[in-house]
């Protein structure tokens, strides 16, 4: 409880204080910029393979130096039809929980590459999503797109990440896993995207992960809308399954002020395959200080109820993530990440420090 | 200015805590953050499935492998993880079981616990990762044969059936039940039974023909998985009913062994009636 409050003072302190640092993005970078995610990436969603600018952003905007090297003629273009893009986390991890033996190591995260062929220019194209290490190969994204991804309709088809609340880089934040929808979970069916002036939008008909035998779907819809200072989100997910109903909704905004961008996301779950039915909850609360090109500094707070009928179940979770990105390419994270749940439960109350390695191209 | 942008940024910060919320004190929970009440015992890890399921499964696995959106269809909840793993072709590499029996080496669940799946990001996703020991009781387990709980293990030589049903045909009831109890010997395969099948039926007394359908709910409650809970959504008036409702086996409801007990023979709809009852009017 001491410790809760301690570092529920020190994000306050930080939140509070540190705003009159001199002004001047993952969504985050989307955020502070008052991008809309088909800014920087092929896909309109977000993630994954950069375009021209945002692989101009990430050699020129993002590092906190340039260098003068043959990188500046990258700009992921393979000939006229093909852009090529990927990333490779490596980290080192140290968890420690209470009655349990501390452990850490080093670990191959994910190294990824993308590719996107262009068949007919602004209109139809193939998009690859691959990840090849560790361990063997697994396609996480691969589909078929028509139309334009940057000024009206367009229609996916195959298998692709579900647009649902942000797009975090950390994949076990409490709203994805509690969502049950993120970069880990793609899915196969069709999307009609709709990308005009502040308005992006998406209805996705498909299998849903959960689904294994064919015997359900899923629907998932959202729209984002976006101003230069602020955005603002709703989403919604029916699945369908084998083994009960689900239904996700998701409202989540972002807004900056001066150097820092905040990301909000609020996550309501109802799951009728828990006998007589459950409701979940998730918050996600995060603020990203730039303090000065290269260099930002994440604090996030989140909030989790895997059930609403039991009191006193909830857990949160604290962490404060410096990111430093040296040179174009490439980006260090270290961090600390503490949960707070249960006292009976020592996975609920584990203590992570992270160090990470980002490459990309 | 100074000020207002003290204040501004001071509720920020405060907004930013209060989304943020409080833990729990987990009063009144076991280990998986259960109401204590649900009759759930901590037991210490060892090679036996009811112990990884309580130390392992439900606590670690079952954050994200539970519910209509459990990545690869796999739901590791304590109601549907042994049926979903032993015996079972994953997801990812259709030729390797989650769990063979007598053979961890080659059961898939190892090889995603341990990292060294053919497929996809070791488990639990983003760590922190299993301990050799506990990995290792989970191997010793399968090796073993993968046995179910040694609870369901005894139970499965008792015949499963219906010990009590509430109300039923031998008493009348003075005002309409809040639900129908029906209590079994065993614990129930939730995997088997449809919440959405549940209805009941007011029947005329002399000829038994349906009068009129009404819409009714199950559930079985997650603090006994002996009892099935019908109820009607509306209050039921005087009259002479029947609770009716189709199991995913059409022999009858199953227990975590796969024995089942029937409701006599189903009707035409597949459904079996699980109570008749009168509710009459206060003198």
């Amino acid at each position: 409880m001491k410790l809760r409050s301690i570092v529920s003072g020190f994000a306050l302190l930080v939140l509070g204080v540190l705003q009159g640092a001199p002004a001047e993005a993952e969504p985050y970078l989307a955020v502070q910029e008052g991008y809309k995610c088909n800014v920087c990436h092929v896909n309109p969603t977000g993630g994954g393979l950069r375009n021209d600018f945002g692989i101009t952003y990430a050699k020129v905007l993002l590092p906190a130096e340039t260098i003068d090297t043959k990188l500046d003629a990258w700009t992921g273009k393979v000939g006229d039809m093909l852009r090529v893009g990927g990333d490779l986390r490596a980290d080192w991890t140290r968890n420690t929980a209470p009655h349990t033996q501390a452990t850490s190591g080093f670990d191959l995260e994910q190294f990824r590459v993308y590719g996107d062929l262009t068949l007919i220019p602004d209109r139809l194209g193939i998009y690859v999503d691959e990840q090849i290490a560790p361990n063997g190969s697994q396609n996480e994204e691969a589909y078929v797109r028509y139309g334009s991804t940057t000024d009206g309709f367009y229609v996916k088809g195959g298998q692709f990440y579900l647009p649902f609340g942000w797009r975090l880089q950390d994949q076990t934040a409490f709203v994805r896993e509690v969502s049950g929808i993120s970069m880990t979970t793609p899915d196969k069916g069709v999307e009609i995207g709709y990308e005009k002036n502040a308005w992006s939008a998406q209805l996705d008909f498909t299998n849903g992960t959960a689904n294994t035998s064919g015997t359900g779907h899923q629907i998932t819809s959202q729209a984002v809308y976006t101003k230069s200072y602020w955005r603002l989100g709703a989403a919604v997910s029916m699945t369908q399954s084998e083994a009960g109903d689900r239904k996700v909704g998701a409202l989540f905004a972002g807004f900056r002020t001066g150097p820092v961008a905040y990301l909000l996301e609020g996550d309501y779950v109802h799951d009728d395959s828990f006998p007589g039915g459950r409701n979940l909850v998730a918050g996600l609360a995060e603020a990203d200080w730039r303090i000065k090109k290269g260099h930002n500094l994440k604090f996030t707070a989140e909030y989790s109820d895997p059930d609403r009928t039991v009191a006193e179940d909830q857990q949160t979770r604290y962490s404060v993530i410096y990111e430093y990105t040296p040179l174009p390419f490439l980006q260090l994270r270290v961090g600390y990440r503490r949960y707070f749940g249960i006292p009976q439960s020592p996975t609920e109350n584990q203590r992570l420090i992270l160090a990470e390695l980002h490459g990309y191209f | 200015m100074k000020m207002s942008r003290a204040v501004a940024n001071g509720l920020k910060g405060t907004i930013f805590l209060l989304i943020a919320g409080c833990a729990g004190n987990g009063e009144g929970l076991d280990a998986n953050g259960r109401p204590i009440a649900e009759g759930t015992v901590s037991i210490a890890l060892s090679a036996d499935f009811q112990s990884i399921q309580d130390n392992v499964f439900t606590p670690i696995c079952s954050v994200c492998h539970v519910g209509g959106g459990a990545p690869m269809g796999l739901r590791l909840d304590a109601a549907d993880s042994y049926n979903l793993l032993v015996g079972v072709a994953s997801t990812e590499v259709p030729s390797i079981l989650r769990v063979k029996p007598g053979d961890p080496d080659n059961s898939y669940i190892i090889q995603k616990l341990e990292g060294h799946a053919a497929v996809g990001a070791r488990m639990p996703f983003g760590g922190p990762y299993l301990t050799a020991d506990t990995v290792s009781f989970i191997r010793q387990w399968i090796s073993n044969g993968a046995p179910p709980a040694a609870t369901a293990a005894a139970q499965s030589a008792e015949k499963f059936g219906v010990v009590n049903v509430v109300p039923d045909s031998s008493e009348p009831v003075s005002q309409s039940p809040p639900q129908i109890t029906v209590a079994f010997n065993q614990e129930l395969d939730l995997s088997q039974i449809d919440p959405q099948s549940a209805r009941i039926e007011r029947l005329d007394p002399q000829s038994g023909a349906v009068l009129e359908m009404l819409p009714a709910r199950v559930a079985v409650p997650s603090a006994n998985h002996k009892a099935l809970l019908i109820w009607p959504t509306h209050a039921l008036s005087p009259g002479h009913y029947q609770a009716l409702m189709r199991t995913a086996q059409p022999a009858g409801f199953a227990n975590m062994s796969g024995q089942t007990a029937a409701f006599g023979a189903a009707n035409s709809n597949g459904e079996f009636v699980m109570s008749t009852f009168d509710v009459e009017v206060l003198p």
